[in-house]
């Protein structure tokens, strides 16, 4: 008899205990606008959300800041953040996934897609993700009707679904000057390549070194070229097919007259040292005075603001022409945007983290915190980068890095773009020798395929 | 035949004592080896769920005779060599020097191994972190210092030439205590009575050194030699946290790792996921370090064989 009453009263706890997870119901992100899409209710979602996120600074601050709120209204859900450097995302999201550790991703847009006209190319890692089963499909859920149809096509879409919400875009063939420095040193802000050679030496002669970037994580420093092959070709897109195809040469004489520039803008632009500083250290210089200027992408204006709040800036397309009509583009992308591993052990409270983040509210903050120009048709950036980019908005073009995939066999200099060739990023100091170097390194892969 | 094991069931036992460090070996260094060979005949992407197709020879195609890319990895392959003796040759004998050094009876020298030993057991991290730090070109300790003199370095942003020495010199602060306890234990096992007899016999310090210490470190040596030579051909992670897959400072460790991980593009954009592809790679380092670490033994087993004639 006692026997049977510890087993009754076993049975009761057991039942108890368990009710709070069972019994709730299990619902993808419901019709609720005012939880952003509607996730299941807050007392029944338990558990730990695993985030991986890329470092930058504004938007981790804010990350930490979202996160607490999320904590406050699903109490019973802890929130694990990692942060890492933004190269080392796409490996560590493909680690991450294929031991199943992560449920939140911070993944850039679906770029470098194989084009019809390439061959013998391999898939970007995305296209790899999606195909091997490890990126949840998030079509049908309510939170997607937030974002521009256009950008979820763009930016986060495969074969007709959806598997990334994209959080915006941004610029990155600017110039962020400092307007105290140019006004103190009676310098014109620059809109022609001539005028920004001259504002060079005109700060340089004061003092003031000319620009910085993180040279040391390689990328910074190509940022700032964009402008200079945007110029000369506005359509990137057709600049990638034209390399593919043999109409566009990397010995064009327009090409070599652009990799001129980019050399003067490597060698004698960028301040001595700037090879050796890291890419987050660099707005803190520019921020600080130590430059006059600062090629970057529009996802540094938060950070700058932040870090000196009473600091002047502007933001201008780099004008790699002497024609300023040539230089009114501004080229950017769609950057980062949120993804759920498909095998995710926690998928209600995935989804109910993601659609609470794609709730107007929240996701107008993210837009304030980190300076993107928004994907939400009810959004706006109305902080200074904002007001700053705002003019150039109408002619944005995608950059040149998002459509380009090199031929297998392709030497490394076949994306001269992606590349500092010249001395002191590279080894070059001849502006036609690498030009040549950068069309036989593509060649070579174009050969292979043959 | 003496088998100390007894008889019967006993002769099992050395067996089952042996088997599981044997089972962790297969499961942790063999099995996986064993599947990076087979992974590298695969277009494997290392993604769960990912089809494999089996392509033969064609990871080792590209790899070795495809277009430009594989000169740079053949170029890589190189720089390993460079960095290699580079490493062995100045680790080595700033290793020996330090311990003949501090094998003296002499004040400090506890501090002092104590000191060398410390890079250690810091990790790569910190290692890393420590000289990024230490060589910032605007306005780290070694920048100031040479601004000074008026000289001026972009350290390990500059010149690929100069940031790989960079990187060698990193590597041999990092390592160069565990060669140095390598050698203090084999100076220690040198009985006292040798040098005794040898200074009786009127011999000097180089004397000493060469025809008593140099010998009689024998073991030490070829344990420290195939140790940094083999050591330094698969080193990669230096590289990673101090130069990022840069253009002309890639060895074939961060080859392979890149690769397989999808590093190579040097943006946030365009990484692909190719282990089938890295796993040739690192075959193909595998049997260089192979070829180069039985050569190794061959001639050290032969020297100290003449020695012990």
């Amino acid at each position: 008899m006692r026997k049977l009453i510890v087993i009754f009263v076993v049975a009761l706890m057991v039942a108890a205990c368990g009710g709070g997870a069972t019994a709730s119901p299990s619902t993808s992100a419901g019709a609720q606008p005012s939880d952003g899409g509607g996730a299941s209710t807050a007392p029944s979602l338990s558990g730990t959300v695993r985030v991986l996120i890329h470092q930058n600074p504004p938007f981790v601050d804010f990350m930490g800041t979202f996160n607490e709120k999320f904590k406050a209204k699903y109490p019973g859900v802890t929130v694990d953040m990692a942060v890492v450097n933004a190269n080392d995302l796409g490996t560590s999201t493909q680690t991450r996934l294929t031991a199943n550790d992560v449920d939140v991703i911070d993944i850039f847009s679906f770029s470098n897609a194989v084009q019809p006209y390439m061959k013998n190319v391999n898939p970007p890692g995305w296209q790899s993700l999606i195909e091997a089963g490890l990126l949840l499909d998030l079509t049908d859920q309510p939170f997607v009707k937030n974002y521009d149809p256009a950008a979820i096509a763009d930016a986060g879409s495969f074969n007709g679904k959806v598997y990334e919400i994209n959080l915006g875009r941004v610029g990155f063939s600017g110039i962020y000057y400092n307007k105290d420095l140019f006004t103190a040193n009676n310098v014109k802000v620059p809109t022609t390549w001539s005028e920004l050679v001259a504002a060079c030496a005109a700060v340089t002669t004061a003092g003031v070194p000319c620009m910085t970037a993180g040279g040391k994580d390689g990328w910074p420093i190509f940022v700032g070229a964009y402008g200079l092959f945007g110029a000369a070709y506005p359509d990137q897109a057709a600049l990638a097919e034209g390399l593919w195809t043999g109409s566009v040469k990397y010995t064009d004489p327009g090409f070599v007259e652009l990799l001129k520039k980019a050399q003067i803008y490597g060698r004698d632009m960028m301040e001595s040292g700037a090879s050796g500083l890291a890419g987050d250290a660099a707005p803190g210089r520019f921020a600080s005075g130590a430059v006059a200027m600062f090629p970057g992408g529009t996802w540094y204006g938060a950070a700058i603001e932040t870090l000196k709040p009473t600091f002047q800036w502007g933001y201008i397309p780099f004008p790699g022409s002497d024609n300023a009509a040539d230089n009114k583009y501004m080229f950017g992308k769609y950057d980062q945007g949120w993804a759920i591993a498909a095998n995710t052990p926690n998928k209600d409270a995935a989804l109910a983290y993601l659609a609470e983040f794609s709730d107007p509210a929240n996701y107008q903050a993210f837009v304030t915190a980190v300076g993107v120009i928004p994907t939400q048709p009810g959004a706006k950036l109305e902080t200074a980068i904002g007001a700053e980019l705002a003019p150039y908005l109408a002619n944005f073009r995608l950059g040149f890095e998002l459509v380009w995939n090199a031929p297998k066999g392709a030497g490394q200099f076949a994306s001269p773009m992606q590349n500092n060739m010249f001395k002191p990023f590279g080894t070059f100091e001849d502006p036609q020798a690498a030009a040549a170097q950068a069309q036989a390194d593509l060649q070579s892969g174009l050969d292979a395929l043959k | 035949m003496n088998y100390p094991f007894g008889t019967g069931r006993a002769r099992a036992a050395p067996y089952a004592l042996l088997a599981p460090g044997i089972l962790l070996y297969v499961l942790l260094a063999l099995g996986p080896s064993l599947a990076t060979a087979v992974y590298s005949f695969t277009d494997a992407t290392g993604l769960p769920n990912s089809p494999i197709r089996w392509i033969g020879l064609e990871n080792y195609r590209e790899f070795l005779t495809l277009g430009a890319a594989s000169k740079e990895n053949l170029d890589a392959l190189i720089r390993t060599f460079v960095f290699s003796l580079a490493v062995t040759v100045v680790q080595f004998t700033l290793g020996l020097l330090v311990a003949v050094l501090l094998n003296q009876k002499l004040r400090g020298t506890k501090f002092f191994r104590t000191l060398f030993f410390l890079p250690v057991i810091l990790g790569v991290t910190i290692q890393g972190l420590m000289w990024t730090l230490f060589l910032y070109p605007l306005g780290g300790p070694l920048a100031s210092f040479l601004g000074l003199f008026g000289l001026h370095s972009d350290m390990l942003g500059g010149q690929p030439a100069e940031a790989f020495a960079w990187v060698i010199v990193v590597q041999i602060w990092s390592n160069l205590g565990m060669t140095m306890v390598i050698f203090l234990a084999g100076l220690a096992t040198i009985p006292s009575e040798v040098y005794e007899a040898a200074r009786i016999d009127g011999a000097n310090r180089w004397q000493v050194f060469r025809e008593v210490t140099w010998p009689l470190l024998t073991p030490s040596v070829n344990t420290n030699l195939v140790l940094t030579i083999i050591g330094s051909l698969q080193a990669w992670q230096l590289f990673l946290v101090l130069t990022g897959y840069r253009a002309g400072t890639q060895v074939m460790g961060y080859l392979v790792y890149a690769t397989a991980f999808g590093q190579t593009s040097g943006t946030t954009a365009g990484n692909t996921f190719r282990q089938g592809y890295g796993a040739a790679a690192s075959i193909v380092l595998f049997v260089v370090v192979l070829a180069i670490g039985l050569t190794t033994q061959y001639l050290l087993r032969r020297r100290e064989a003449r020695l012990l004639e």
